[in-house]
């Protein structure tokens, strides 16, 4: 069986590597399944190996992941070494470690807790009568990076999740909630809590069950849209604003592939508008789902800033990104806040609110997005269907975003920012 | 321009399937032979019988699945060859106690040790054990034959070889190797299974005005390394063809045309439409159910859709499921009758209780889903109107059954012929119900496709194979539009 000791020791005996981490995530997994009448108890123990090989030619790397238990370290070393002396590169030098970010990632009341009582409390929740089935699952892992230039780190993480089928009567709706704390989810108090999500979601249906049809197509002039968080945040939690996830990948800015470079406004006038966009990534909030320490190799976890003002001001510097450009990492798109909005969410013209989407799916060259309708309202009678097209970087730089209640803002998995955001003047297709 | 960063803006893989192939200069190691799998399987066996027994002594259903999967991977480009080795193995030991609840323990490690933890984590420190008739020992499977890693890049880079077009900007082939070894044993029941699954893509990419269009083929297979599915440099011509066609510059027109989709929509279209709605763990919602019953009429009588497993060489194909029962063909839907749904075992079905990558949580999945063909070669199924090429992606919302199919291309279609026209980035939106009751043709030509894709990192395939269909779009059950995918435009 292959420990992380072992794997350490093999590598340092390598004179060829030039560098080395190696992570160890120890990890034990329960799944509730209501649905299924089921309960699932899951332990495994993942080790990686990234490692990298200088030559005349450049700087070779290998990232290896190890699942199996058979075989010995010196065996992986090997082919590892094979793999990166055949993947040469440009040359670039491994940045010295820093401090590792502070933060905590694991719910003090699941440190020793027993993972399949929690996995039961979460989908236990108080749902007020309402026919739910859910599957709750609960990861506690214990994580270790250890590189070469003597750099070690050591946390205990918690991950929860919670998919939900909420049900009356003929209809359905599928719920999915992520947080690293029992207390997020189960909470009713917390406004983003499962059962405030359950409550949400029967109001939805009923809406859904005298829904009309989608109402005419109009021309881009005649009409506002206000994205509800459900529809702002659909799919992985981060929903819309993943378009300015993708635009800060630094490799794609290299090689001329994003909308638009540092410096420059994400669209032209975006630095005009009443409420010019301002997004950072920060992967050093307590408790965030995106949260870590460190990176998975070694690399620093620092609060950066995307968007200011409506002008590109950073990018997700990998390790090999922030050494090719002399730069620090900052270990990536993290979680992403958004600055605050000044919209008291009344209308100005003809405003249709989205509140679910059946799906959205965003070019990750253009930033074209197509918004398929599954719930909205139209001067509060409620309609299914229809489809919205936008031009995601262009819309949420001139959106503007709603003040949160009670000047507090959304905080769901890795998305904090204001609950819903307005955006002018779009087209409705049938 | 660095490849491998075009190669992630491109989007054209994930990490788990693509290479970072970074340069070609690197001093060629002496080949070794990938890792033979390391587990004798008598020893296995006798892990997992024991486990069982001990199992059964507390508990009255048992079933206890083991594996061990080994994948190498390579990617070439002009620049250079990458390779990756990765190795996942996994006990599964599921029971079901008398109360009715089910009960999975998983563990990575197997080992003599690593199963016995994952008894212990069940039954306690009982070390009751009942003597079980297990049935005889199956035949051993045969061993893929191994090959080093100087044959994987030889056979990856036989396809780059040639010279690349000066108007592509980036080209490359993947070869995907994964070998299964499953165990699964119950009482009065063991069974054992190797499979090599071999996939095979080549990619080209070229500019088209703002944004980068990629061309593809792709390949899969179950069986040996060399099979008559295997790419060639035909293939490689197509994709490049498909990267550099000429699209028409004007707007398409939106509206009900009749339509030819080519057989990846189709496969698209039904694959979509198979998982979000013809499965038991689908029924679950009541607007499924409500639309979904046996011997109801789902579609035009021209159509028959069965999931077979037992396909020889299909990607999608296996010899049980992983809760251990015997592959088996099932009709779903006969002459546009519904007649069957993909079920496991504890949505109350048989036959589909399937894994990603055999020890993920059990789900009912389609495996090898064919469209039987029908009597027109497709040649004469066009009428004035477009052939959908190239799908992209479907997407079904179950509660509505509305579907939006994304495609590469539309050709326009008039007389019969095609009339050179092609317009880039399409989609397909309707009712499937209404879009599969409107085919009115269904070819006799057929072409297969498969599937990768993960749900928690582990790995599910599955194949599809599907003929061409034509849907007038106008008729009058109006069951979908043709319109162009690019935005309409934010004024």
């Amino acid at each position: 069986m292959i420990t992380r000791r072992d794997l350490v020791r093999a590598v340092s005996r390598e004179r060829r590597v030039a560098d080395w981490v190696v992570s160890e995530r120890v990890q034990e997994l329960a799944i509730v399944d209501e649905l299924r009448g089921l309960v699932r108890r899951e332990t495994r123990t993942r080790l990686g190996l990234v490692l990298h090989v200088d030559s005349a030619l450049g700087r070779g790397t290998a990232r290896v992941a190890i699942d199996a238990t058979e075989g010995t370290a010196s065996t992986v070393v090997l082919r590892a070494l094979s793999l990166a002396t055949a993947a040469v590169g440009p040359t670039w030098k491994s940045v010295p470690p820093a401090a590792p970010a502070r933060v905590d990632v694991i719910d003090p009341a699941l440190v020793k807790t027993n993972l399949e009582e929690a996995a039961h409390a979460i989908v236990k929740f108080n749902r007020d009568g309402a026919t739910v089935r859910s599957r709750g699952t609960v990861l506690r892992e214990q994580v270790e990076i250890q590189a070469k230039s003597g750099f070690r780190e050591a946390w205990a993480a918690s991950e929860l999740r919670v998919d939900a089928l909420v049900i009356a009567g003929e209809r359905s709706l599928e719920l999915v909630r992520e947080a690293r704390k029992l207390g997020d989810l189960i909470d009713a108090q917390r406004s983003d809590s499962m059962p405030q999500a359950v409550t949400t979601a029967l109001t939805d249906l009923r809406s859904l069950e005298s829904a009309g049809a989608t109402p005419r197509a109009t021309g881009s002039d005649e009409l506002d849209l206000v994205l509800a968080t459900d529809a702002m945040l659909h799919g992985d939690g981060l929903g819309v604003w993943n378009v300015f996830a993708v635009q800060a990948d630094a490799a794609l800015e290299r090689q001329g592939l994003t909308r638009y470079r540092i410096g420059a406004p994400i669209v032209p006038g975006a630095t005009q508008v009443a409420e010019p966009l301002t997004i950072s990534s920060d992967g050093a909030i307590d408790h965030a789902l995106r949260s870590a320490p460190v990176g998975e190799e070694g690399d620093a976890i620092r609060k950066f800033v995307l968007v200011d003002r409506g002008v590109s001001a950073g990018l997700a510097l990998t390790m090999r990104e922030a050494a090719l450009r002399g730069r620090d990492p900052n270990g990536g798109i993290r979680n992403l806040v958004i600055g605050p909005g000044l919209w008291d969410g009344a209308p100005v013209r003809r405003t249709i609110e989205i509140r679910r989407l059946r799906a959205l799916s965003i070019d990750r060259y253009t930033g074209n997005a197509s918004l398929e309708i599954a719930l909205a309202f139209d001067d509060g009678k409620a309609f299914t269907g229809g489809t919205v097209r936008l031009d995601l970087i262009a819309a949420l730089s001139r959106a503007r975003r709603k003040v949160a209640d009670k000047q507090q803002v959304l905080r769901r998995g890795a998305y904090i920012g204001p609950p819903a955001v307005l955006i002018e003047r779009v087209e409705l297709l049938s | 321009m660095n490849r491998r960063e075009l190669l992630g803006g491109l989007g054209v893989a994930s990490a788990s399937t693509l290479l970072w192939a970074l340069g070609c200069s690197g001093t060629q190691k002496p080949t070794s032979v990938v890792a033979e799998a390391v587990a004798d399987r008598d020893s296995v066996r006798t892990w997992l019988r024991e486990a069982v027994s001990r199992l059964r002594a507390v508990f009255p259903t048992v079933h206890a699945l083991a594996v061990e999967r080994l994948r190498s991977t390579a990617a070439s480009d002009v620049l250079g060859t990458g390779l990756a080795h990765a190795r996942r193995d996994g006990v599964v030991l599921v029971v079901r106690d008398e109360a009715g609840l089910w009960r999975e323990q998983v563990s990575s490690d197997l080992t003599r040790q690593g199963v016995a933890n994952a008894v212990r984590a069940l039954v306690g420190t009982s070390r009751k054990t009942v003597s079980i008739d297990f049935g005889p020992v199956p035949p051993a499977s045969e061993v893929p034959r191994s090959f080093t890693d100087g044959e994987l890049r030889n056979r990856v880079e036989a396809i780059t070889r040639k010279r690349v077009d000066s108007r592509v900007v980036y080209g490359v082939s993947l070869l995907d190797i994964e070998d299964t070894w499953v165990f699964s044993i119950a009482p009065g029941r063991d069974l054992e299974h190797r499979a090599r699954r071999v996939r095979q893509s080549v990619i080209r990419a070229a500019w088209n005005g703002p944004r980068p269009v990629v061309g593809s083929v792709e390949r899969g297979w179950v069986g040996k390394l060399v099979d008559p599915r295997a790419l060639g440099e035909s293939d490689a011509e197509r994709a490049t063809e498909f990267a550099l066609e000429m699209m028409t510059p004007a707007p398409f027109p939106d509206g009900r045309h009749t339509v030819l989709l080519d057989p990846s929509v189709t496969a698209s279209l039904v694959d979509a439409g198979v998982r979000a709605l013809l499965t038991t763990a689908a029924a679950r919602r009541p607007e499924v159910q409500r639309g979904i019953a046996i011997g109801g009429t789902v579609a035009s009588p021209l159509l028959t859709v069965i999931d077979d497993p037992t396909t020889r060489g299909s990607y999608g194909s296996f010899t049980f499921d992983d809760e251990g029962e015997l592959a088996a063909p099932l009709t779903l839907i006969d002459k546009g009758r519904l007649t069957g749904v993909l079920g496991d075992r504890v949505g109350g079905g048989r036959g589909r209780g399937l894994r990603a990558g055999h020890v993920g949580a059990v789900e009912p999945s389609p495996s090898h889903l064919r469209v039987v063909a029908g009597p027109t070669p497709h040649g004469d199924l066009r009428d004035d109107g477009f052939l959908i090429e190239g799908a992209l992606g479907a997407i079904v919302d179950p509660g509505t059954t509305r579907v939006v199919i994304a495609a590469a291309r539309a050709r326009v279609i008039k007389g019969g012929k095609p009339t050179g026209h092609v317009f880039p980035d399409v989609e397909l939106v309707g009712d499937l119900g209404l879009l599969f009751g409107s085919v009115t043709g269904v070819s006799s030509d057929s072409e297969r496709f498969d599937l990768r894709d993960e749900r928690d990192g582990e790995p599910r395939w599955r194949s599809v194979e599907a003929p061409w269909l034509r849907i007038p779009l106008g008729d009058a059950k109006q069951p979908g539009v043709v319109r162009a995918r690019q935005q309409a435009g934010l004024k």
